[in-house]
């Protein structure tokens, strides 16, 4: 049984019976007590007396006497108090109005309290309650009232455009009479936000559309921001101040769709807006800006597109300079400053935000893959650093090198083409004793093992171990030339020889050479030791990536010479000849036209001639099958020791092009392969489907192109891996 | 055993009583209690303080229809929330409950079953 039922049934008490004229002479009691009340004259009241009158009164069942006699009380008072107020002029009408109105509610409680039994047990819906219905006269008879209603609002939004503009007001009074709107509202504030609220929201977007088109107008984008900020403010405050708290929302949103949302396309695209801040690296007022457009739907998009479309253009400026297509060294440093640069952005301005950076990194992907060149630049930039160029460089300097290495790497999308000529290029350092430290080195491999796992840097691990267990073959094999009996009869030579495991090392080029017999005999001789030590085994010898050094004797002094092999060779040929032609050279070494060239260049137009050309003939740099090269007998050079680049740092178009087609190699393989898993797994499928799964497996390797999967499908068939099927040709069957 | 010292409000129960004249006679019957707790726990006292009217400016008021014995069970229940009820009180002290608007669920349940 619920508490209102029982209260409603007052089965034990027997109304005690009461007259029509007692029940008049307690109305009359309590009708002068409230007028008593109305006219703040409570004090010397009998509370006991009044509550009792209107307890007995409800109890013998005369309820309604009361209510609709309280009705008419404060109906006549209403009335009243309409012409008090609606005479006051001015300002005092405000004054007038808020301080009968702070009465009126006094009084309305302690009518309330006084009739607590009435309004507990007689009063039911819809029947109001005796408080609301004090509120719901006041309503009726003086608030939506013609003479008070539109006046008062008026210059409610008189006062608060007043404000807006840098007046001082009467907050307290604001509030007050704001608040009312919200007391005399029965249920969800209706009559606040029918008289009042909406027309406020109007006018605050009249108010700030005027000022906001104006100012944008006649200042710049920063300025404006800050401002827009600062209103943003002062309407929070507000609220707080004056305003009914269901409103901020509304007003924020009123405020910030003209504020913000109205002119979002013009703050980017204005003179001193977006573009210019992010290529002015204007962080503050960036960041003002994204705090500001977050507020607003998809303001976050416009911004965000803007500046992804910046970092896209920057890049693509970058990568297609022509300088820097000539110099992978320029080009990293450059691509390495800009993302420096847009992490900073993204940090101070963007709150790093994850979609921000999302879109960079988009855009960083798109650029650096417009052209094949990135992977080998980037391969040649960390060539160069560790080579020495990481001399001068800490270690954590070196670490963020390496990262920022890493990072543009994890955008290339053919990373086994980065990967062929990583490898290229670390065997030539490790060959060339050109690595700066090994340690470095392992660290590079260890970031790059991080990033895509053990497969990737198997091979540049091989070739560490093979340099390891090389020397410990070359030490043998010293022990084994001193015990030697052959080793009585040959002259000395100090050799030195690297086991390369085949698989692991890029393949070099062939190129053939014929060795002086001295060299050849200690190259069998090493052959015969090792197949000896390693059983099964064969020895292919590269010559063409080897070095030496040679004495060269001049009349006066002697020197001696750090060459590659094939300059060795050629310097070799002068042993018995005083003057050759590049076509003898070839032929005493059969070494190819092309190495020559590029062998013989260092000798006689570095910093120390050891060659002269003969007759000598300056400016014509291209070389001819039948120049004519001399030794230099008057070198003049105060060291000792001379060293001559074996090769220019950066490889051959050929020798790239021989890159490019090993690359082109491994792909067919690894397409094989995906093809196979794919169709094993699946047993039947559809050619686009076998298409896009094959991409989607590749993905993480590099981006295989369609025909070339094509192709490869092709063979497949032919080679009995899958067939079609003879009803429909593009279904593909996996051959077990 | 309510503590006196501190009462700010007294509650007068006045009670006709018949002598062996025909006059009636009032004996009265005086409470001290609390203005905050009686608050509380009564609607009726709390709109008597709340109103600032004779009663609250004089600091007692003198009821009528209630018993002195009744008034000593309510007086318990507001201040402990623990109350006695025999056959004979239970229909007066749910009257009193009700005047005086001390509105507990609980209570009145308990009491409506117990009458019936």
């Amino acid at each position: 049984m619920s508490r209102k039922m029982i209260l409603r049934v007052p089965k034990f008490q027997e109304p005690k019976r009461m007259e029509k004229s007692e029940a008049q002479r307690l109305w009359l009691l309590l009708k002068d007590a409230i007028v008593e009340v109305q006219h703040m004259n409570a004090s010397t009241l009998s509370f006991e007396e009044l509550y009792r009158s209107s307890y007995s009164l409800v109890i013998a069942k005369r309820g309604d006497i009361l209510y609709t006699g309280l009705e008419e009380v404060n109906n006549h008072h209403t009335k009243n108090l309409l012409d008090k107020i609606a005479q006051a002029v001015d300002e005092r009408f405000l004054i007038e109005l808020n301080s009968q109105w702070q009465q009126y509610k006094l009084q309305q409680i302690m009518i309330h309290d006084i009739l607590m039994y009435l309004d507990r047990m007689y009063v039911k819906e819809p029947q109001l309650k005796v408080f609301d219905l004090g509120m719901f006269k006041w309503k009726q008879n003086v608030l939506i009232h013609s003479q008070i209603n539109d006046r008062l609002v008026r210059m409610l939004l008189g006062l608060i455009h007043m404000e807006r503009n840098g007046e001082v007001i009467d907050g307290a009074l604001m509030k007050s009479l704001i608040q009312m709107y919200v007391d005399v509202s029965l249920k969800e504030k209706e009559t606040y936000k029918q008289e009042f609220e909406e027309r406020f929201l109007l006018a605050t977007s009249h108010f700030y559309k005027s000022e906001s088109n104006l100012f944008i107008t006649n200042n710049s984008c920063g300025a404006y921001l800050k401002k827009v900020e600062i209103r943003l403010i002062e309407e929070e405050a507000r609220i707080k101040q004056y305003l009914d708290e269901s409103t901020g929302p509304k007003l924020i949103k009123a405020c910030e769709d003209e504020l913000i949302a109205n002119h979002m396309q013009t703050m980017i695209e204005m003179e001193t807006g977006c573009r210019t801040m992010i290529q002015n690296d204007r962080f503050n007022e960036l960041k003002l800006m994204y705090r500001l457009f977050q507020r607003v739907e998809n303001g976050l998009v416009h911004l965000k597109n803007e500046f992804a479309g910046y970092v896209r253009n920057e890049g693509h400026k970058i990568v297609n300079q022509p300088e820097n297509l000539k110099d992978p060294n320029a080009l990293i440093t450059s691509l390495i400053e800009i993302r420096n640069r847009f992490e900073k952005t993204l940090s101070q301005s963007f709150a790093n935000n994850r979609d921000f950076i999302n879109s960079v990194n988009t855009a960083f992907e798109s650029f650096l893959n417009e052209n094949d060149k990135l992977s080998e630049s980037l391969a040649l930039f960390i060539d160069k650093k560790l080579r020495g160029g990481f001399k001068d460089s800490n270690d954590q300097e070196i670490d963020v090198i390496m990262n920022k290495v890493i990072l543009l790497f994890r955008f290339l999308s053919d990373k086994d083409v980065f990967k062929k000529f990583y490898e290229h290029y670390l065997a030539k350092r490790l060959l060339s004793g050109r690595s700066f430290s090994e340690d470095l080195e392992r660290t590079m491999i260890s970031k790059f093992k991080q990033e895509c796992g053990n497969q990737f840097t198997s091979k540049m691990e091989g070739m560490f171990t093979d340099m390891r267990l090389s020397k410990d073959a070359l030490d043998g094999f010293k022990n084994y030339l001193q015990t030697s009996v052959e080793m009585g009869k040959l002259p000395k030579i100090d050799m030195s020889v690297r086991v390369l495991t085949q698989g692991f090392w890029p393949t070099f080029p062939p190129h053939s050479c014929t060795l002086p017999p001295l060299l050849s005999q200690y190259c069998d001789l090493f052959t015969k030791y090792y197949c000896h030590a390693h059983t099964g085994r064969r020895i292919i010898w590269q010559t063409n990536i080897g070095t030496a050094e040679v004495t060269f004797r001049l009349p006066k002094k002697t020197h001696v010479l750090a060459l590659s092999t094939y300059q060795m060779l050629i310097m070799l040929l002068f042993n018995d000849a005083e003057k050759l032609s590049l076509k003898q050279m070839a032929a005493g070494t059969s070494i190819s036209f092309m190495d020559i060239q590029r062998s013989v260049k260092p000798l006689y137009s570095g910093k120390y001639k050891v060659l002269k050309r003969t007759p000598a003939v300056e400016k014509s740099k291209e070389l001819s099958e039948n120049d004519i090269f001399e030794l230099n007998l008057n070198l003049k050079c105060k060291l000792h020791r001379i060293k001559f680049a074996a090769t220019s740092q950066t490889d051959s178009e050929p020798e790239r092009q021989h890159t490019r087609q090993r690359v082109d190699e491994d792909r067919k393989i690894e397409i094989d392969a995906a093809i196979v898993r794919i169709m094993k797994s699946r047993k039947a499928l559809i050619h686009n489907d076998l298409i896009v799964e094959c991409t989607k497996q590749l993905s993480s390797r590099f981006v295989p192109q369609t025909s070339m999967i094509k192709k490869r499908i092709e063979n497949l068939i032919e080679r009995e891996y899958l067939e079609r099927f003879p009803d429909d040709r593009r279904r593909y069957r996996y051959l077990a | 055993n309510r503590e006196n010292k501190y009462s700010d409000f007294e509650i007068i129960i006045s009670q006709a009583q018949k002598t062996q004249k025909t006059n009636t006679e009032f004996k009265k019957t005086i409470f001290k209690c609390h203005r905050s707790i009686l608050s509380i726990r009564s609607e009726y006292f709390q709109g008597l303080f709340r109103s600032g009217m004779k009663e609250s400016q004089e600091g007692c008021v003198e009821l009528h229809s209630i018993s002195p014995e009744i008034m000593e069970s309510i007086l318990g229940f507001i201040y402990t929330g623990n109350i006695k009820i025999t056959h004979d009180d239970a229909l007066e002290i749910l009257i009193a409950f009700r005047q005086l608007l001390i509105l507990d669920e609980n209570l009145f349940d308990f009491l409506i079953n117990y009458i019936k």
